[in-house]
């Protein structure tokens, strides 16, 4: 009776428009009624056929990689630095962390500012440092618009990793590094026999945190580039979303959902199954 | 094998132990300001821009410190008719969604932890399941649904999709507070005669604020800062909150920076001031949950 409302939630909410949503990636849906036609196959051979698709999702797993690894390296020094605790260095921490609890639409204007060619502090900048050969139309240029977009990602998505990393740090008991410098390991030897295998169970759950952000993040690219140039920052959430809502092919939108969520399945049941095997791993060691 | 006295031991330990302490701390300092300013100077830029004068915006070398100080650009958005009502659509759906995940979280998480039941453990894990669902996915589902139940285009409407996408932390995170709590307490308060409303009311909700707290800081928040759904959702100006105001800020003389960034400050302030006071909660349910495995 108390889980009524959940279960209500699940099934008008999750049941409902998966089932929906299936049949629509069979159908070619009439507007503005949304009636379905069942049409078979037609709306998956036409993204299978679709010259645009093998650089789509090559562009995605660019963006997913890209993101993930930026991220992962930006929170991996930070935690590193501040669990150093070395004195003065706190406030640093809380300037480092702001750009996280700004709000992605935010974040994105900000940096689409920034970035504008000629005009933005980083063209600025560049220009009065005696190094305008370096300024560019960063969001303008196809061959830099992708990376510029994950560098203002990342920038705001870091310092999280950072935070669940540093916490992970601060669990390791100090007893066993004293122990281990006493036995004159070095630092490298240290981090990897040491930091490493203390941090595998948040390192597992940020990875998979991470992976599902970056497949969501919608809000960042739509704002600084809306896909463009010349589709140089299209990715397969962009994609949906022109599909359905600009194109208004609900049926060709609910056929790239479906195979999105299959991809997405695919990481979650990989995520159990790396997950079980840590597992498995720390209970040997017991 | 040579044997050292304990003076000559300890002196060396200490020699060493000096030299890495200063390596170290050139080290975590270099890193810490090299950081720091690649986080935080983009945000000074947008302090600066939002009280820099239009004409001294594109200036050679940038001006980092305004000169002179300008609050055109603040009066500019607050009297800006589509920027008003975006806060307003913000706020109310905010503070909707938070009290609404609060109602569902609770009722959900006690029922989970309390009563055994058959399909529980599916269900609970599909509550999870939710969450990882890529948002990108599910936006064409729930339009269908929205246009279904009439709801396309309302707050409502919103509030319900932003509560499927804050329940399943909510139900987690309360739900493992309630599986710490002994059972023996409410069950002297049922002895005791209370209701099961009332005892949950006193007995238990009392004993679960800081997940309470955690859950409606992660509600608001999201609900504040929440783009895609908002921007597929509600069309016109009306609806719009200001998420969505702000994504697509422009007029017939193009993008005024100076306001955008203006609005974007007033837009963060709530958020930064949440976040920071929830970021400690949430960090620490999240790795106390990896610890837990």
């Amino acid at each position: 009776m108390l889980i009524l409302p959940t279960m209500i939630l699940i099934v008008v909410m999750m049941v409902y428009p998966l089932v929906q949503t299936v049949i629509f990636s069979f159908s070619s849906v009439k507007l503005p009624s949304l009636t379905p036609v069942f049409n078979g196959l037609t709306n998956f051979t036409k993204v299978v056929r679709d010259p645009e698709t093998p650089p789509l999702v090559l562009r995605t797993l660019v963006w997913i990689g890209g993101t993930v690894v930026l991220r992962f390296v930006l929170g991996f020094l930070g935690a590193l630095i501040f669990n150093a605790r070395v004195r003065g260095t706190v406030w640093l921490r809380v300037l480092v962390i702001i750009p996280w609890t700004l709000p992605s639409v935010v974040g994105a204007n900000l940096w689409r500012w920034m970035y504008q060619g000629d005009i933005g502090v980083i063209d600025q900048t560049l220009r009065s440092l005696g190094l305008g050969f370096l300024a560019a139309e960063w969001l303008g240029d196809p061959r830099l618009a992708l990376f510029s977009v994950m560098v203002a990602y990342s920038w705001q998505g870091f310092p999280f990793v950072m935070l669940l990393l540093l916490a992970g740090l601060q669990g390791i008991p100090r007893d066993q590094y004293e122990a281990a410098a006493l036995d004159g390991a070095n630092w490298w030897r240290i981090f990897r026999h040491i930091t490493l295998p203390s941090l595998r169970g948040i390192i597992a759950i940020a990875l998979i945190l991470e992976v599902v952000g970056s497949i969501n993040s919608f809000d960042t690219i739509m704002i600084m580039t809306g896909g463009g140039p010349a589709n140089a920052t299209l990715t397969f959430g962009i994609d949906i979303y022109r599909t359905g809502f600009s194109l208004f092919d609900f049926g060709g939108a609910s056929a790239l959902s479906v195979l999105m969520f299959v991809a997405a399945l695919a990481v979650f049941v990989l995520y159990g199954f790396v997950n079980q095997r840590a597992v498995h791993a720390r209970g040997d060691e017991l | 094998m040579a044997v050292l006295s304990e003076g000559s031991f300890a002196r060396r330990d200490r020699r060493a132990r000096m030299a890495r302490g200063v390596g170290l701390h050139v080290i975590v300092w270099g890193g810490g300001l090299l950081l720091a300013t690649f986080s935080f100077a983009p945000v000074v830029w947008a302090i600066s821009t939002a009280f820099t004068e239009t004409k001294n915006l594109y200036s050679t070398p940038p001006q980092w410190i305004p000169h002179p100080i300008t609050f055109d650009h603040f009066a500019a958005v607050i009297s800006n008719p589509d920027i008003l009502h975006g806060l307003l659509n913000t706020v109310i759906i905010a503070i909707s969604t938070t009290i609404v995940a609060l109602i569902v979280g609770v009722l959900g998480a006690y029922g989970f932890s309390r009563y055994r039941f058959p399909g529980r453990n599916t269900l609970l894990w599909s509550v999870l399941f939710t969450q990882l669902f890529p948002r990108v996915v599910v936006i064409v589902p729930f339009f269908i649904t929205l246009r279904h139940l009439d709801l396309m285009n309302t707050r409502p409407g919103l509030v319900l999709v932003y509560l499927m996408a804050v329940f399943p932390i909510a139900i987690w995170l309360i739900k493992g507070f309630f599986d710490n709590i002994p059972r023996e307490i409410e069950e002297a308060a049922m002895v005791d005669g209370a209701s099961l409303p009332r005892m949950l009311w006193q007995v238990v909700i009392p004993m679960c604020r800081p997940a309470l707290v955690a859950v409606a800081m992660y509600s608001f928040i999201l609900a504040w800062n929440e783009f895609l759904f908002a921007l597929v959702f509600t069309q016109g100006a009306d609806l719009r909150p200001l998420s969505v105001t702000l994504g697509f800020y422009i007029d017939q003389n193009g993008i005024q920076w100076g306001d955008l960034m203006a609005a974007s400050l007033l837009m963060s302030v709530p958020a930064v001031i949440v976040f920071i006071a929830a970021q400690r909660l949430l960090i620490r349910g999240l790795s106390e949950g990896a610890v837990k495995g």
